[in-house]
This record gives structure tokens, sequence and C-alpha cells, in this order.
């Protein structure tokens, strides 16, 4: 540990961290679906993350990293306590679309299904989708992030995706999911 | 169907590495030959590629929301480093800051670090409802105070609850509920603070929150966390 880094994250560090707030919560909540609990393990993640600074070997890769630190969170939340997350939950997320055009309305109903299929998922196959399609990360990285080989990387994608594919292909166009909008 | 035939030769996850981008240059090339000759298997990639937008869209929009950002409690003001050299002054070695960072799973990692101590004003952050945890981290603190009060020395401890850690400071899921009530009656320096957040969560899933007597609630453990850094206090995580 670099003597220096006692003396606290750099500035740099810290804007990096800050700007990492919103990447870290969307994650959260595609793995958990529920914002408060996003909220809270964003935060917490963040928290580890600025108290352990000296752990980053590589400033580079500080996305990845972070990304380790919540799902570090979250196991450590399921460790806890049973995990209360559920397609139910979503219901909490949905905003108030009845004043929305029509348009928008389409894409939130859209956006909805979606969320409550990948939330259906497994949550190992979840985190791995949601890494890989979120945030663009290669497989390499996922295994890092998540702890795993390559292959179990690429085995989870597959399933999700065989998962959603069904579910979902109704809905792949914008003119499909109008109708459904509008009954 | 078709579809299984083709999966013999090129797998499933070849295809969706095609997808992702993941295949070398020479799979690459190969896969487009194929899919220059098979329109099922161009569909089997349109639909992947369909699946992958449509994740990737359905999450686009989703920003911390409904709370006030950490962005506008004025991070640039964050004490963090100011702390520090506070810890270092104090003779906090980098064997405690290590401990300070440590992992649930390493229970009292943190806490073995807080006997150490000789920093006045601390902050105990407990996110976990273990009751081993929860137990080592009261331990801890006692033994903190008990040596504090017998060198004569003036220390503030808080130890601040979120996420199931708050079950420390519930009067129905306390598992220390007497020993909680008992530190607080011989240490008025010490004191507990739980997070609104996860009080609020708690809430909307149907659990009532019954806190302790003369429990303090914070916003959220975060901001506490935040304002006692920038207040020079040291942070411990249980």
């Amino acid at each position: 540990m670099s003597f220096l880094r006692l003396f606290g994250p750099s500035a740099e560090f810290r804007r990096r961290i800050e700007q990492s707030r919103e990447m870290l919560y969307r994650l959260a909540f595609a793995w958990c679906h529920d914002a408060p609990l996003a909220d809270d393990l964003a935060q917490d993640a963040l928290v580890r993350a600025l108290t352990r600074e000296a752990q980053l070997r590589d400033p580079e890769r500080l996305k990845s990293w972070l990304c380790a630190i919540l799902a570090n969170c979250l196991a450590d939340h399921h460790r806890r306590r049973r995990s209360h997350e559920g397609v139910d939950a979503l219901e909490n997320v949905e905003a108030d679309a009845r004043d929305r055009p029509e348009e928008s309305l389409a894409a939130m109903q859209l956006a909805q299904r979606v969320r409550t299929e990948v939330a259906r998922l497994p949550l190992g196959q979840r985190q791995v989708l949601t890494l890989v399609d979120l945030e663009g990360f290669s497989y390499a990285a996922v295994g890092e992030i998540l702890s795993l080989p390559i292959g179990t990387v690429m085995s989870r994608l597959c399933r999700a995706r065989q998962a959603l594919r069904g579910p979902l292909m109704g809905f792949a166009s914008p003119s499909a999911a109008r109708i459904r909008s509008v009954k | 169907m078709s579809t299984m035939d083709r999966l013999e030769d090129v797998s499933r996850e070849m295809q969706n590495a095609f997808v992702d981008g993941q295949l070398d240059a020479a799979e690459w090339s190969a896969m487009l030959e194929r899919l220059a000759e098979d329109a099922a298997l161009r569909r089997d990639i349109c639909e992947l590629r369909a699946a992958k937008d449509l994740v990737r869209g359905a999450y686009a929009d989703v920003k911390p929301g409904g709370r006030e950002p950490l962005r506008s409690r004025g991070w640039r003001g964050w004490g963090i480093a100011a702390l520090l050299v506070a810890c270092v002054a104090a003779g906090w070695t980098g064997r405690a800051l290590i401990g300070a960072g440590g992992d649930d799973g390493n229970a009292g990692q943190g806490a073995a670090a807080l006997r150490d101590l000789t920093a006045d004003r601390i902050l105990v952050h407990v996110s976990s409802g273990n009751p081993e945890t929860l137990g080592t981290a009261l331990d801890e603190v006692e033994d903190l105070l008990r040596g504090a009060r017998a060198a004569g020395r003036k220390v503030e401890v808080e130890i601040v609850a979120n996420s199931t850690g708050l079950d420390l400071l519930r009067v129905d899921a306390s598992p220390y509920l007497a020993r909680v009530a008992t530190l607080r009656r011989q240490f008025p320096n010490v004191t507990f603070v739980a997070c609104n957040q996860t009080i609020e969560r708690l809430r909307e899933h149907g659990v009532a929150v019954d806190l302790l007597p003369g429990v303090h609630v914070a916003p959220s453990a975060l901001d506490q966390v935040v304002k006692r850094l920038q207040g020079g206090w040291v942070y411990i995580r249980a």
C-alpha cells in the first residue's frame, strides 16, 4: 500500500467515484428490481470504494472494480437475509403513466415488460446479462467481476438470452409495443 | 426444428459471442460466412440482438431518484482526506485502515482495529444483521468505552445501522436489546443512529419498524457517514 494513499483518496478518484453513482444504481436496480434496495446497495458500494482506494491497483479498471464491490454488497445482502426481490416489487417502480403521451407510454410498458422478464431470471444469469448488456463489459471482465470462469459467464448469458427470447420477441418492434399499449 | 439442427454447427454461445462482439477475427469471419448462407441463423442472430437491445433500453432511464442524490449533498466537501490525516496523526496504522474496509465476511475485522484506536470520535457502521457480527461490534465498542473511561480519555462513539444491521436497533428484531440498553445507560457518550432509508424500505414491505428508545434517525446511513467524516470522525465498518 502506498503511504501517500493514507492521506485520502485523490480528487480525481473522488470525482470518478461520484460519476459512477448512476451506473452503480442502474446495475443494482437491474439485479434486485427494488429501488430503495438498489439505492442502499449503490451507496454501500460507494462507501466501501471510498474507504478502499488503496485496493484499486489499476485506476483504469475502476468501473469493473466498483461493479465487483457492488456484487459483493448484493451477495452480503443475500447472505444476511433471504432476498425479498421479486416480480411484485416491480409494481412499485412504475411511475404514473396515465398522462404520458402514447409513444412514451408504449416505451414504458415495453421497458416494464422487459424488466419483469429479466427479474424472473436466476440472479447469476441476471448479473451476467446486465453487466454485458447495460455496461458493455467483455466476457473476461464479467468473469473477473463475479469471480467466475469465462465458460460459466458464457453459459449463463446463453441461458439468460434463451429465456428472454421467447417472451420478448413479440415486443421487439415498436409497432408491436404500441399495439399492446393501446390494447 | 431447423434451429436445433443448425445449433450443432453454430453453438448458441458462439451466436451470443458474435452479438456481443466477443469473437476473435477468425471466428468472426467464419460466422459471417455462415450468416451469408443460413437465413435461419440470421434470424436467430437478429433475435438475440433484439433481446440485447431491449434489455439495454429497459434500464436506460433508470436513475437514482425519490431520495436526495448524493451529489446534491456536496460530495466536493467529502472530508475523508482530512479524516485519514487525522487517523495517521492518531497513530492509526495501515493495518487498521485495511480493517476499516473489511468485508462483512470477515466479521469483526474492522472492530478488531477498534481496540487499538486512540482517536476520540469514532463512527461504527453496522450493515449486517448477523448476530455474531453485531455481538463482536458491541464487544469491541464496550471494550473501547471502558478502556477510555479507565484512562480518563474522552471519546464519542456513534453506531450507525442500516440494511439488515438495523435489526440491532429494532425492538422486535434485536438479538441484543438488553445490551444496547445497558450500553446506553452506562455510557452517555455512545449514540445509536438508524438509517431512515432502511426504515422506509422495510415499511414499504409491510414491516413495522419499532426502534429502541433513544435511537436517532438519520436520512440515510451514508448521509450520516459523510457528515461525521466531514467532522473529522474515524470511520470503522463492523
